[in-house]
């Protein structure tokens, strides 16, 4: 009897030290996972660098880089400071009340995500803490692509600390209202009207693509490119292959990014103990986004390839495939998801066009791209998937996805986007901080402000092989 | 195009989850896609053809 007890508390150590290392495992997978996730966004931006300084004239070429790189550096720190601290402190709104996950409020946002006091414990190294750091890089990121898809659009004229203003307020303020609001368990478009955005069609892109329409009605178009029959001009950048480049880039990028929407199971912050979620609790699989990623960019280079034969479309329509079907990632059929991003590649080029007759230049199709196309794909989800649960729940007890709930969303996303970047730029062009002057725009904006030359040599003919 | 199962709610599903699971929706959305990549094709290749000529000599 006593060796046979013995034998099953050895039996019970060998289990329990099993299901220890299982746990270490699983928690250091988890860390593993959305630590990933932040490089490959990263990718997103050597993408948008490339494809906004191929998309500049040579006398331009740098400092379209500069201002890229700059919105990156400032988007860490001021998402740090506070962008971090609006995602959990307003899903409910304002102002700032807890909501029924227990997850978000003022109260909530204070004891995690203030970089002072006790709440300084979970924004610094904390060997009890393997979540924080890498879902703030990860958000960081989000943040950071916000600010990337406003800065192709205002090139070539804007000014440099104007435009890092901008960048912070739409990277660590707007987008993040919208994420605290669409994309979290607890917000009140989730809760109240069950939108359902995975992907982030909405919340990221369209607040971005119309945060830029809000900034270019202020900051006109570049000197050259109306006439004064206000027909419009092609003014093409200087080096075409660098930004089809700088856009599968941007491309490769997405899968971080759209990896970084799933929550991964088994840690004491996830939904499920044995299966991946997305934000709102509902099930995802890395194969379900396997699946319709490669489907959404395959249709969206087709539908614009048949329309405009242009590589710079064609990769534009590859993002344009993915935002069109971002909101549905999860639920929608891959041949549903061709459909889409086909219909969103062929609508494409006919949307900048419209914008541009209107008088608006966007240098790279940024408004058109990320944002009409954005809340063109969160109203999709509405017509196909009405009647979806949008958050994990009981039957009866969880809102589900509606063709009204995603309108509101678009038109929330919208306004996040629009008013904002609209009001704010217009207080730089009052200050004088917007536009350069019209003599540095003509000099080229490389020879204004930046102490290096993009092609010192210029592009010659390479000298001849040897024999 | 409802969800696939009698209760609206996530903790149901143990299989498929996409919409139109169920229905004819996955076959007739595959049938249209494909048909939508022969269409371009042959549109695509007279449009090109059509652009090349002009360059017959």
């Amino acid at each position: 009897m006593e060796e046979q007890l013995a034998e099953l508390v050895a039996k019970v150590a060998e289990l329990e030290a099993a299901g220890g290392g299982a746990k270490v495992t699983n928690t250091m997978f988890a860390e593993t996972f959305y630590y990933l996730t932040i490089p490959l966004m990263i990718i997103i931006h050597a993408g948008f660098l490339a494809y906004e300084m191929g998309a500049s004239r040579m006398k331009n070429v740098l400092s379209s880089g500069v201002k890229n790189i700059l919105a990156f550096a400032f988007m860490i720190p001021t998402f740090y400071f506070f962008g971090w601290w609006v995602y959990w402190g307003f899903p409910t709104g304002i102002p700032g009340a807890p909501g029924p996950a227990g997850i978000s409020g003022i109260e909530y946002a204070n004891a995690i995500a203030w970089g002072w006091g006790e709440s300084a414990q979970y924004m610094g190294p904390n060997v009890a803490d393997q979540a924080s750091g890498v879902f703030f890089g990860a958000f960081a990121l989000f943040a950071a692509t916000t600010a990337s898809i406003m800065s192709g659009a205002v090139i070539e004229r804007i000014q440099t600390v104007g435009f890092v203003i901008l960048a912070i307020v739409l990277g660590s303020f707007a987008w993040v209202v919208a994420a605290a609001w669409g994309w979290h368990a607890d917000g009140w478009l989730v809760t109240q009207w069950g939108v359902h955005d995975f992907g982030a069609a909405g919340l990221v892109h369209a607040v971005a693509g119309f945060f830029a329409l809000g900034v270019l009605i202020n900051l006109g178009p570049r000197i050259g490119k109306f006439n004064a029959d206000g027909t419009a001009n092609d003014i093409a950048g200087h080096n075409m292959p660098m930004t089809v480049v700088g856009l599968m880039l941007i491309i490769v990028g997405f899968w971080g990014f759209l990896m970084a929407c799933v929550i991964v199971p088994g840690e004491a912050w996830s939904w499920f103990a044995d299966k991946p979620s997305t934000i709102y609790g509902t099930p995802i699989t890395l194969s379900a986004l396997a699946f319709n990623i490669l489907m959404a960019v395959a249709g969206g280079i087709i539908g614009a390839w048949i329309i405009t034969k242009d590589p710079f479309w064609m990769m534009s329509g590859a993002l344009a495939g993915i935002i069109s079907t971002a909101s549905g990632l999860d639920i929608y059929y891959p041949a549903l998801t061709f459909i889409i991003a086909f219909s969103a590649g062929l609508i494409l080029k006919s949307c900048a066009n419209w914008l541009e007759k209107r008088g608006i230049d966007d240098a790279v199709g940024a408004v058109t791209v990320h944002g009409t196309i954005g809340l063109y794909g969160v109203v999709m989800l509405g017509v196909f998937a009405s009647g979806f649960p949008a958050l994990q729940g009981a039957a009866g007890e969880v809102p589900t996805i509606s063709l009204v709930g995603q309108i509101v969303g678009a038109v929330v996303f919208f306004l996040l986007g629009f008013v904002p970047g609209y009001v704010v730029s217009l207080v730089l062009k009052g200050m004088g901080m917007l536009r350069v002057p019209e003599g540095a725009e003509l000099a080229g904006m490389d020879t204004v402000k930046v102490p290096a030359q993009g092609y010192p040599e210029g592009i010659p003919t390479s000298p001849a092989p040897a024999e | 195009m409802g969800f696939p199962y009698d209760e609206a709610s996530w903790s149901v599903v143990d299989g498929a989850m996409f919409m139109g699971w169920g229905s004819a929706a996955p076959g007739f959305y595959t049938l249209i896609a494909a048909v939508i990549c022969a269409a371009v094709l042959v549109v695509g290749n007279a449009s090109e053809k059509k652009k090349a000529k002009r360059f017959d000599k």
